[in-house]
C-alpha cells in the first residue's frame, strides 16, 4: 500500500476500534479492551511514524470520497475534504498515540467496573486529535475539536464525585463557549473566502488582506485555540480540570491536547494567515505577550500549590507559555522549538501526572504536606520524580533542553528570556520541593503553599506497582534521549511546515552542554534551597518579609477563584485584549 | 469576585470589542451576496456524478461525508460520556432488571392512555423508519429519522409500565446497534480503500434518479447513521431512566464523603 491510501486509516482505525468495543462492551472480557486499544495506540504510533518519514519529499494529500479539487471544474472551489500529512503533523501524531499506547498501558484495569466504555472515550478523543492534526480542511478541523472536547468532558468528570463534577463543569463551561467562538470564526472566514481549504483560503487571503472578516475570524478560531492551549487569561479552567480529571486523563490533557492547540495556532498562522500583515503582526507581537505573561503566571501559581495534581496543572500552563513564544515567532527555530518541546514537556509532564497517580492509588493523598515523608518505602517512584523534576527545571539534557535553547533564540530580549527560565525553574523547583517533602521527608517551614487548596482523593489501588512505574520510566528515558540523531529530521519538518515548498531555512536543534546552560538548573536548585532551609519567621522582620512575599501570590490566587462565571468574564477580557493587539 | 467586578470587567471587555465588530459586520459580504460558488457547483455535480435529488445528502453522507463521520461519533462519545458518568462506579450490575423504589405507587394505566401510546408509538415508529428510508431523496435522514423512532420508546414507557418498557427495550442490544451502526460507516469508508480507491468513495452502483435507492454508498452510509442514533437516544433514554430508579441503595461517589 502507499502512503496516500494509509492517510486516512490513522483515524478511521481508532474510530472503527471505538465502535466495535462499543458494539459489543457488554459481552467483552475486560483484559481484551485494555490489550486492544494498546496495540492499536502502538500501530498508529508507527503508521504516523511513516507517515512523516514518506513526507519529506512532499505533504502526503488524500481527498475523501475522491473529491479532489480538480473535480469542481472551477479555481478556488473545493468540494471535497482533504487529509494533508506534512512531517511536523504526523510526528505530532504519532506522539498523541504514543502517549495514548503509554496511558493505556498505566490504565490497565483501572476502569473495569464500566467496561471498555472509558476505552471507547479514549479511542474517539485519540482519532480526534490524530485527525486535527492531519486534515487540511477547516470546518473538519472544527469537527476533530470538538470531539477533542466532547470525550474529554464526560472523561473528566469520571467517577462524578462533588469535586469533578465542578471541574469538568468549569472545563465544559469554558470550552464550550470556545467552540461556539471556533464555529463563529470558521463562519466569517467562509463567508469571506468562499472556501474551507488550508490552501485555498492561504490564496484568497493573499489576494483580499488586510481584512476586517479575515482578522476577526482569525481572533475568533485562535481564542478557540488558545482557550483548549489554556493560555492566560483563558487558562483558568485548566487546574481544576486537571486536578480531578482521573490520572490516565490528565497524562493526555498535560501531554498533548492542550500543546495541539499551539500546534493549532502555528499551523494556521503559517499556512493560512502567513500572506495577512495584520494577522502576522498581532501573533509576533500580541502572542508573545501573551506567552510571557502565560509562562510567569503559571510558574507563579504552581510555585504556590500544595495538591500535587494542581501543581502539576500550573506547572503545565507555564510550559505552555514558554512554548507560545516559540509559535509567537513563526519561524523555523520557533517551530522546532515548538516541536521537540512539545514531545519533551508532553513526556515529563505525562509521567509527573502518572506518579500523582501512584500516590493517589498507594498513599490516598496528593498532598505535599500530608503525605510529608510518607513515600519512603515508593523510593523507586520518588527517583523518577526528582528526574523529572529536574527536567523541567532545566537540566541540561533530552529533548526539553535541545528545545529550550532554541525558544530563547526566539525571544525578544534577554530580559524576556530571563522571565522564561525564571518560570520554568518555579515550576522544576516545586516538583521537586514536593518530591523532598514526600519520598525524603525533608522540609524548611511551608511558604506561601501551605494556603493552597487541597483535598483527599483516592484511585483504585489493585494495579501492581511495576506496572504503573513502567510507562513512566519509559517517557523520562526517552525524554533524556539526546537529540542529535533525531534533530535534523524535526528542524526539516518544521521548515516543511513553514513552507511546504521546502525553501525555508532549518535549524537544527542541539543539546550540547556549555556552562551557560547549568544557568536555568542553579536557578531551580536556589530555590529548592531557599524553600527546603526556610524557617517558621519568628522575629517582626521576618514576619514582615514573609507577609510581603505572601502578597502577589494570595493576588494570585484570588483571581483563579474557581468560579465558571469569573472564567467567562476573563475569557471576554482575552478576545478584547486579542482586538486591541491589533490596533 | 463578586457579580459587580464581573460585569465590570464584561463591559470593558465589551466596549474595547464594539469597534472591531462593528468594522467587521461593515466588511462582511452583504446579505443574501453570498461569494461561495460551493451551492451552485454542487447542484450541478452532484445529480449529474451521483444521481442525486437530496444536495443535503449529497453533501453530508458523499462530498464531506468524513465531517458527518466525526459528528456521527461527537453523538456517540455524548451518549457513551454520559452513560459512563450515570452509572458511575455501578457499573452494569444492578441493570439487568427493571428496580422499583419500595413503598413508590405504581398507578395503573388508563386504557385510553395505553390505547392511544400503542398507536401512537407505532406510527411514530414507522414514520422515523420512513424518514431514515427517504434520507437520499427527500429532507430527513438517518439522523432525524434515529430520533424520532427512539422517541416512540418514551411513548411506549407512558403506555405500557416501566417494567413492561424494560422487557422491551433491551439496553445490551441498543449498545450493540449503536456501535454497529457507527461501525458499518467506518467502513463504509475504510473499504474502498482496500479496492484501491479514496476512503468513503463512492463504489456502490448509483441507482436512478429520483429512486429511493439513488446515490450509492450514500444509501448505505444514511442507514448506518440511522441505525446507531436509533440506538444511541435508545440507550440515553435507558440510562436517565435508570437514574430515577432507587437513587438511595446507589448513592453517586463523593470523595468528601468517604
Amino acid at each position: 500500500m502507499n502512503p496516500v491510501q494509509l492517510l486516512p486509516v490513522a483515524v478511521l482505525l481508532p474510530l472503527g476500534l471505538a465502535a466495535l468495543l462499543l458494539a459489543i462492551a457488554h459481552w467483552l472480557p475486560p483484559r481484551l479492551a485494555d490489550g486492544a486499544s494498546v496495540l492499536a495506540s502502538l500501530g498508529l504510533v508507527a503508521l504516523c511514524g511513516w507517515l512523516a518519514v514518506q513526507a519529506l519529499h512532499g505533504p502526503v494529500v488524500h481527498w475523501f470520497g475522491g473529491w479532489t479539487p480538480r473535480v469542481s471544474g472551477r479555481p478556488d472551489v473545493v468540494l471535497g475534504i482533504g487529509f494533508s500529512a506534512d512531517p511536523m503533523s504526523a510526528v505530532v501524531a504519532a506522539f498523541c498515540a504514543l502517549l495514548f499506547a503509554l496511558s493505556f498501558i498505566f490504565a490497565w484495569g483501572y476502569f473495569d467496573k464500566i467496561h471498555a466504555h472509558f476505552h471507547v472515550l479514549m479511542l474517539l478523543f485519540m482519532a480526534a486529535m490524530i485527525g486535527f492534526c492531519l486534515t487540511r480542511d477547516l470546518f473538519n478541523l472544527f469537527v476533530w475539536f470538538e470531539l477533542m472536547s466532547i470525550s474529554a468532558f464526560a472523561l473528566t468528570a469520571y467517577p462524578l464525585g462533588r469535586s469533578s463534577l465542578e471541574g469538568a463543569l468549569n472545563f465544559t463551561v469554558t470550552n464550550a463557549l470556545a467552540s461556539f467562538l471556533m464555529l463563529a470564526g470558521v463562519g466569517l472566514l467562509y463567508a469571506r473566502t468562499g472556501t474551507l481549504d488550508f490552501l485555498t483560503m492561504a490564496k484568497v487571503i493573499a489576494r483580499i488582506a488586510p481584512d476586517p472578516v479575515i482578522t476577526g475570524g482569525f481572533v475568533l478560531v485562535a481564542t478557540a485555540l488558545l482557550t483548549k492551549a489554556a493560555i492566560v487569561p483563558f487558562h483558568m479552567w485548566l487546574a481544576d480540570a486537571h486536578a480531578v480529571a482521573p490520572t490516565p486523563v490528565s497524562v493526555i490533557f498535560s501531554g498533548i491536547m492542550v500543546g495541539l492547540g499551539l500546534f493549532g495556532v502555528l499551523k494556521l498562522t503559517a499556512q493560512v494567515f502567513a500572506a495577512d500583515a495584520q494577522v502576522l503582526a498581532m501573533v509576533h507581537g500580541g502572542l508573545f505577550a501573551l506567552g510571557i505573561a502565560t509562562a510567569l503566571t503559571g510558574g507563579l501559581m504552581a510555585w504556590a500549590q500544595r495538591h500535587l495534581k494542581r501543581l502539576l496543572a500550573f506547572s503545565t500552563i507555564s510550559h505552555l507559555g514558554v512554548m507560545l513564544t516559540a509559535v509567537a515567532a513563526v519561524s523555523a527555530t520557533g517551530a522546532t522549538g515548538l516541536l521537540l518541546y512539545l514531545i519533551g514537556h508532553g513526556l515529563v509532564k505525562g509521567a509527573l501526572f502518572m506518579i500523582a497517580g501512584i500516590l493517589l492509588a498507594r498513599r490516598n493523598s496528593v498532598d505535599e504536606l500530608a503525605l510529608h515523608g510518607q513515600g519512603r518505602t515508593l523510593w523507586p517512584v520518588g527517583v523518577v520524580m526528582a528526574v523529572a523534576g529536574l527536567l523541567l527545571g532545566g537540566l541540561p539534557a533530552g529533548s526539553m533542553y535541545a528545545a529550550s535553547d532554541l525558544i530563547h533564540e526566539s525571544a525578544h530580549s534577554v530580559a524576556l528570556m530571563f522571565v522564561l527560565i525564571f518560570a520554568a525553574s518555579l515550576t522544576g523547583a516545586a516538583v521537586l520541593r514536593a518530591a523532598c517533602r514526600i519520598f525524603i521527608g525533608c522540609s524548611g517551614a511551608p511558604g506561601v503553599e501551605v494556603t493552597a487548596p487541597t483535598e483527599r482523593g483516592r484511585e483504585q489501588a489493585d494495579r501492581p506497582l511495576w506496572l504503573m512505574l513502567l510507562p513512566c520510566v519509559l517517557m523520562i528515558a526517552i525524554a533524556v534521549l539526546p537529540v542529535d540523531a533525531v534533530a535534523p529530521f524535526m528542524g526539516r519538518a518544521a521548515a516543511l511546515l513553514l513552507q511546504p515548498d521546502g525553501n525555508a531555512a532549518t535549524a537544527i536543534a542541539s543539546d550540547h552542554v556549555t556552562l551557560g546552560s547549568f544557568f536555568a538548573l542553579a536557578l531551580t536548585l536556589a530555590l529548592l534551597a531557599a524553600s527546603l532551609m526556610r524557617e517558621r519567621p519568628t522575629r517582626r522582620f521576618a514576619r514582615r518579609v514573609g507577609r510581603v512575599e505572601r502578597l502577589p501570590f494570595d493576588a494570585l490566587q484570588f483571581l483563579h477563584s474557581g468560579l465558571v462565571t469569573d472564567y467567562v468574564a476573563w475569557m471576554a477580557i482575552g478576545v478584547a485584549l486579542l482586538a486591541a493587539f491589533l490596533g | 469576585m463578586n457579580t459587580t467586578a464581573r460585569i465590570v470587567l464584561l463591559v470593558i471587555a465589551l466596549v474595547v470589542l464594539a469597534p472591531a465588530a462593528g468594522m467587521l459586520i461593515l466588511a462582511m459580504p452583504a446579505f443574501g451576496h453570498p461569494l461561495s460558488q460551493y451551492g451552485d457547483v454542487v447542484n450541478a455535480l452532484a445529480p449529474r456524478l451521483r444521481n442525486i435529488s437530496n444536495m443535503v445528502a449529497a453533501v453530508n453522507f458523499d462530498i464531506r461525508g468524513i465531517d458527518t463521520l466525526g459528528e456521527e461519533c461527537m453523538l456517540l462519545a455524548a451518549v457513551t460520556g454520559t452513560v459512563m458518568l450515570l452509572r458511575g462506579h455501578r457499573g452494569e450490575d444492578m441493570s439487568e432488571r427493571a428496580g422499583r423504589v419500595p413503598g413508590r405507587k405504581q398507578p395503573s394505566r388508563s386504557d385510553a392512555t395505553v390505547l392511544l401510546c400503542r398507536f401512537i408509538a407505532t406510527v411514530l415508529f414507522l414514520f422515523g423508519i420512513y424518514m431514515v428510508l427517504h434520507g437520499t431523496v427527500t429532507p430527513g435522514g438517518g439522523f432525524q429519522g434515529g430520533v424520532i423512532v427512539a422517541s416512540s420508546f418514551v411513548l411506549l414507557y407512558l403506555g405500557e409500565s416501566y417494567r413492561a418498557w424494560r422487557r422491551i427495550v433491551l439496553g445490551p442490544a441498543l449498545a450493540a446497534l449503536e456501535g454497529t451502526g457507527a461501525l458499518a460507516y467506518v467502513l463504509a469508508a475504510a473499504l474502498p480503500l482496500l479496492g484501491g480507491y479514496a476512503a468513503l468513495q463512492n463504489v456502490l452502483p448509483l441507482g436512478t434518479w429520483k429512486d429511493l435507492f439513488s446515490g450509492g454508498l450514500m444509501v448505505a452510509v444514511n442507514y448506518a447513521v440511522g441505525c446507531a442514533v436509533i440506538g444511541s437516544f435508545g440507550v440515553l433514554l435507558l440510562e436517565f431512566m435508570e437514574e430515577t430508579r432507587a437513587p438511595e441503595n446507589d448513592p453517586v461517589p463523593d470523595e468528601e464523603d468517604e
